[in-house]
């Protein structure tokens, strides 16, 4: 029996829906919610009543039962198995209220008497590919997602050719390769089997696809190993763990440490700001509870690069940009605030080349005992614990088709639930305190078979697929295996704990469920036994397999899995050389530049994004992310104090620029990391003291693409050797080329820098804020004066060419002089996009304080010297700075505005375009 | 003897920790009550001197901000619900939103932002109003004070209410992030024991405001 609740204002619209009507140019437009709910039997009309009580629980509000669609409206909903994230809350509702429901729907509702509503909808208030619009009463006959099992599909490929093969390998939208097909077959031939299955090969799919197994870094020569050698050719103590768990680990103060990790979800994106963005926030997040024995998140971070807002999307049917920037805010707002988890930065960048696949990166810190802070092993006997939500239809061949750069469906898209991980998290700590796991991990890309195989591959592992919760009635053996459904943890219980840890998650409110067990096999084996129930399992023998299995999905040594990549050369990436000069321009020309400088998104505040997510939860935000007594102005980094009654601070801060990396990607990887750790350094930190992680997005079909590939990891390597700054944690996303309606579309071969780093105290972090009128302003650090990969060189409309090459030892120097002259800095501010101006522009909006140019010209203040500082000085300190710091006066702090020779460059006109240009292109 | 705090923790509760530091650091002895052990009746939400219902997204703000909670309460726990109200209460933001919809202030309305969207504002200002004696304001009256604003549904709508409550603190005058009714960041129920506030005192980096209102509130019970 299914009901329909239509809550809607009773009076004068809410005023989000006033401005969403002005916006659209409908003054009389109507919105309302339609809730669905289907109960177990036919509810007599005293608890529809209170049910509806409750969903009109609040002012100026009715509801309505049962009222057909109006005519003139248009409804959007989720498709038909695509899970409604309020649904369980509505049958949690109706189960407190006695009246038992087993499924809920939620519905947005339009109405308006102008004709052009619905196309409005279309473009702005739908997606085709996940959502449904129906301009009459749906029907439904159950809002269970419905499913059912299929045996699996056998294939013997003894005997197959080389056709039959490959063209198996990629049925179904699997993503096998024809070599990756012939190991499968020795894969039979070895265990003698008279077939494989469709798990098997779903199995081996995800396991061998570039986003689980980095097949494309193997083929180029172990990327990945030469990094991790830099870095243990540094020996840098305050190493825990890097590269082996869902996350590195870093030491910090007192016993604790500090995991980081930064993932992208770069596919799913493309397709659903909404989902794409929401899912890498919780997928990293969950990665930080995944390391070790769990930490637990105290920051976020999220960078985002879409397309230009004002261009269509290059291809048809998928969101445009703006509609992308938008979905990513809401996303971000909804999934970090409601985890509880501070924002520590955030950003935003249109750039061309990423219009058909978006880089959305997502980070986030976690603090965690040192004891903890390894990863756990499993032992023969343990119980494999799946915690966490439903497993639904959802993500299939998501790792393997983003991977491949292939065409991904509505079944690719994971469906979020910050609700699930949020009650989980704080379980999984108390677990940890309470020594009921023996390891864990999350349940992420390529589902319970990439967790699963994972964390058996210790000794062994066993599991029941048909015990697995699942959102729709039943699903087929390998859809259990590969679902992404998201929110979901396994763990290694041991039998003795088993109970404590039920106990524990049941207080929680957390679904857990015994699905197999750990053995000392050194196999990896599936199968979907419907009368092997949880209780039977939980009283078998802990070293048994058991005798009955149901359907076999596959049982296959480990060793049998491992598939040796093939090895591709490649030379050194080309270099560009040369740059453009640097016009010169009058005070007139300067101020227009500047005014089209700091409106340009780079530099422009973001505040219309920034000030929707949750900055200060947890209540231990020292520093960030923005400063400023007059106008919130973006830090350059943040600081928090994570432990209980100690001021030691964890400081954050990240480096990136895709118009760098589209002139030459080596030594903009050199540039970014000298600006990571210069940053750190001007705050307040000991170089030893930072740690980096990496993020490698890069194009799979340009010109050059292996080359610069390799290129970037070598000089990476060199600068972790260099400084000692190793890299701890890192992702790579290889498949950064779409074919689209416009032609080929690549990002720009590019790696995204996240630095950690840690001081004693608190107190002896540098502010950015200038302090007193009458005080020095000198620019300190070295100069990249090219024009190329600035913001005021793509306004000028100057030609490519090439960035400036920076001498390592300069950058010692510098970094040397910067910590030694600490006393004698008021305040300090990195130099980054729009360069000196745009520095200044920001100090003058934050602290309401001008300056006074002693002289300018378009390189001194424009030029991005990247690892360089304006610093606050006394006048009579100004002489004490040492040469090395290569200090420069840029004027003196006077006035209200920037004035060079009587001129104020900081029109109106340029403070309003650094307040509004963001919003404008995307609101 | 400490007076002791009991700290509501539903699914989707997110500010317990630093609202329980900010109780222990004023000598209390806060103490968490999970819903499943209410539900089960192996612990209850009345006995302690404090009822806290701290921030976060109970039940992921699932058909608005609170009434899922909300309708817990009225439904299972009614009963000590009321008992724990003739006490001194104390909800902050989604705490303030249960708060409201449990009844504790007259039929008053906690609406989406004006804005339409989440607000996040690291140094909110609020004026503490005078004439106000309940005793979770206690010589702060007049007082501005300083902490974090993080809410998407803080609107204070009084709708015809006059009776049920009386206003506790204002947004300083042209700051308001919501677009509460006359800048009112919080208030009181008529008797004074129940305070809420949409705004997170217990984040503040300042000592001295971060405790005031938990100070005071302990004070009331010693």
């Amino acid at each position: 029996m299914i009901h329909k609740f239509s809550v809607r204002s009773a009076g004068v619209a809410e005023p989000d829906i006033r401005e969403l009507g002005r916006s659209w140019g409908l003054e009389d437009l109507e919105v309302w919610r339609d809730y669905y709910v289907e109960f177990e039997s036919a509810p007599d009309a005293a608890a529809l009543g209170q049910v509806a009580a409750v969903l009109g629980d609040q002012l100026d509000v009715e509801v309505t039962l049962d009222a057909p669609l109006d005519a003139g409206a248009v409804q959007v909903a989720y498709k038909r198995g695509v899970v409604d994230n309020e649904s369980d809350s509505i049958v949690t509702v109706c189960g407190l209220l006695g009246v038992k429901a087993k499924a809920g729907k939620v519905a947005t509702s339009y109405k308006s008497a102008a004709p052009q509503l619905r196309d409005l909808i279309v473009t702005s208030r739908f997606n085709s590919t996940i959502e449904e619009l129906h301009v009459e009463e749906p029907h439904y006959d159950t809002l269970v997602p419905q499913g059912h099992y299929d045996p699996a599909e056998q294939y013997d490929l003894r005997g197959l050719s080389d056709d039959e093969l490959a063209q198996l390998g990629t049925a179904g939208g699997r993503n096998l390769s024809l070599v990756q097909m012939k190991h499968v077959q020795h894969v039979q031939n070895t265990l003698n089997d008279e077939f494989v299955t469709d798990v098997l090969l779903e199995a081996l799919d995800a396991r061998w696809s570039d986003h689980c197994a980095h097949t494309t870094w193997k083929s180029l020569g172990s990327l990945l190993g030469r990094l991790i050698q830099a870095a243990k050719d540094v020996d840098n103590p305050n190493v825990l763990s890097m590269f082996h768990d869902n996350a590195g680990v870093w030491d910090f103060y007192d016993g604790h440490a500090i995991a980081i990790k930064a993932e992208t979800h770069n596919g799913p994106s493309a397709i659903s700001g909404y989902f794409g963005q929401l899912t890498k926030l919780g997928g990293v997040l969950r990665d930080i509870l995944g390391t070790g024995l769990s930490a637990d998140p105290i920051g976020s971070f999220e960078y985002t690069a879409v397309g230009e807002p004002e261009a269509p999307a290059p291809i048809k049917g998928r969101p445009d940009a703006r509609r992308l920037a938008g979905e990513t805010i809401r996303a971000i707002k909804e999934y970090g605030n409601t985890f509880g988890v501070p924002m520590m930065s955030s950003r935003m960048t249109f750039h061309p080349a990423y219009r058909a696949k978006p880089f959305a990166l997502g980070g986030s810190i976690g603090l965690l005992p040192v004891e903890a802070a390894q990863r756990g092993t499993p032992r023969p006997g343990d119980f494999v614990v799946l915690i966490g939500g439903l497993t639904g239809n959802e993500g299939i061949h998501g790792a393997s088709a983003s991977s491949a750069g292939a065409v991904m469906d509505t079944t690719a898209v994971q469906i979020g639930a910050p609700l699930e991980q949020v009650k989980f998290r704080k379980a999984l700590i108390e677990l940890r305190e309470a020594g009921c796991m023996s390891a864990l991990t999350d349940v992420g890309g390529a589902g319970l078979n990439s967790a699963v195989g994972e964390i058996g591959e210790a000794c062994g592992v066993w599991i029941n697929t048909a015990l697995v919760p699942l959102k729709t009635a039943a699903l087929p053996m390998w859809r259990i295996l590969l679902s992404e459904s998201q929110e979901r943890m396994l763990l290694a219980v041991p039998p003795e704990h088993q109970a404590r840890a039920k106990q524990i998650l049941d207080r929680h409110m957390v679904r857990s469920t015994v699905i197999g067990r750990f053995a000392d096999t050194g196999r990896y084996h599936v199968f979907h036994a419907p009368d092997l129930t949880e209780e039977k399992l939980i009283a078998a023998d802990p070293f048994s397999v058991p005798a009955h299995q149901g359907e076999l999905g596959f049982d296959v040594a480990y060793d049998l899995l491992d598939l040796e990549v093939e090895r591709v050369e490649v030379g050194a990436p080309p270099r560009p050389q040369g740059a453009p000069e640097w016009p010169e321009l009058d005070a007139k020309q300067l101020a227009d530049l500047l005014e089209q400088v700091v409106s340009d998104a780079e530099v422009a505040s973001q505040h219309y994004a920034d000030s929707q997510y949750d900055s200060t939860v947890q209540g231990n935000t020292w520093y960030g992310p923005h400063y400023g007594t007059e106008q919130p102005v973006r830090t350059a980094y943040w600081a928090g104090t994570p432990v209980d009654g100690s001021p030691a601070a964890a400081v954050l801060n990240t480096a990136f620029n895709p118009w760098m990396f589209d002139a030459d990607p080596v030594a903009a990887t050199r540039q970014m990391f000298c600006a990571a750790i210069a940053g750190q350094v001007l705050a307040g930190v000991a170089v030893k003291d930072v740690c980096m992680c990496d993020n490698f997005y890069t194009p799979h079909l340009s010109e050059n693409w292996r080359e610069w590939l390799v290129g970037m990891v070598d000089e990476l390597a060199g600068l972790v050797r260099h400084f000692g700054v190793p890299l701890i944690s890192g992702k790579d996303s290889s498949a950064g080329s779409v074919h689209t309606d416009e032609g080929l579309v690549s990002v720009p071969p590019a790696v995204f820098l996240s630095a950690l780093g840690k001081v004693p105290h608190r107190d002896g972090l540098l502010r950015e804020q200038w302090t007193a009128q009458g005080n020095v302003l000198v620019q300190v650090g070295l100069r990249t004066s090219s024009p190329v990969g600035t913001v005021a060189a793509r306004k000028l409309g100057l030609p490519d060419g090439g960035l400036d090459d920076l001498e390592l030892s300069e950058v010692d120097s510098y970094l040397t002089a910067l910590a030694g002259s600490r006393e004698l800095l008021l305040s300090g501010a990195r130099i980054g996009a729009g360069g000196v101006a745009a520095t200044l522009a920001q100090g003058v909006l934050a602290s309401g304080i001008g300056v006074r140019l002693e002289n300018a010209t378009t390189e001194s203040l424009f030029a991005e010297h990247r690892i360089g500082a304006v610093v606050e000085v006394a006048p009579a300190d100004v002489a004490k700075l040492p040469a090395e710091l290569n200090p420069v006066v840029l004027g003196t702090l006077d006035g209200t505005g920037i004035v060079l020779d009587g001129t104020d460059l900081f029109t109106p006109a340029a403070r309003d375009g650094w307040l509004n240009s963001f919003t404008a292109r995307i609101a | 003897m400490k007076p002791t705090v009991n700290v509501l923790y539903l699914p989707g509760t997110n500010c317990q920790e630093e609202t329980v530091r900010a109780f222990a650091e004023v000598g209390a002895e806060p103490r968490m009550r999970f819903a499943a052990d209410l539900l089960a009746g192996t612990d209850r939400l009345d006995d302690a001197d404090i009822l806290c219902i701290p921030g976060g997204f109970s039940f992921g703000d699932h058909l608005g901000g609170g009434a899922v909670a909300a309708a817990l309460l009225r439904s299972h726990l009614a009963d000590q619900f009321e008992a724990a109200r003739s006490r001194p209460l104390l909800g902050i933001c989604n705490g303030f939103q249960i708060a409201v919809r449990g009844g504790c202030f007259g039929k008053v309305g906690l609406k989406v932002n004006t804005a339409g969207t989440f607000r996040n504002e690291e140094n909110q200002r609020h004026v503490v109003e005078t004439g106000n004696d309940s005793p979770w304001l206690a010589g702060l009256a007049g007082q501005t004070l300083t902490f974090p604003c993080a809410h998407g549904e803080g609107r204070f709508d009084p709708g015809s209410e006059t009776e049920g409550y009386r206003v506790a603190l204002r947004y300083e005058k042209g700051t308001n992030p919501d677009g509460s009714f006359d800048d009112i960041a919080g208030i009181t129920s008529a008797d004074g024991l129940s305070f809420g506030l949409m705004d997170h005192p217990e984040r503040a980096m300042d000592r001295e405001t971060r405790l005031a209102f938990f100070e005071n509130g302990v004070r009331a019970v010693r």
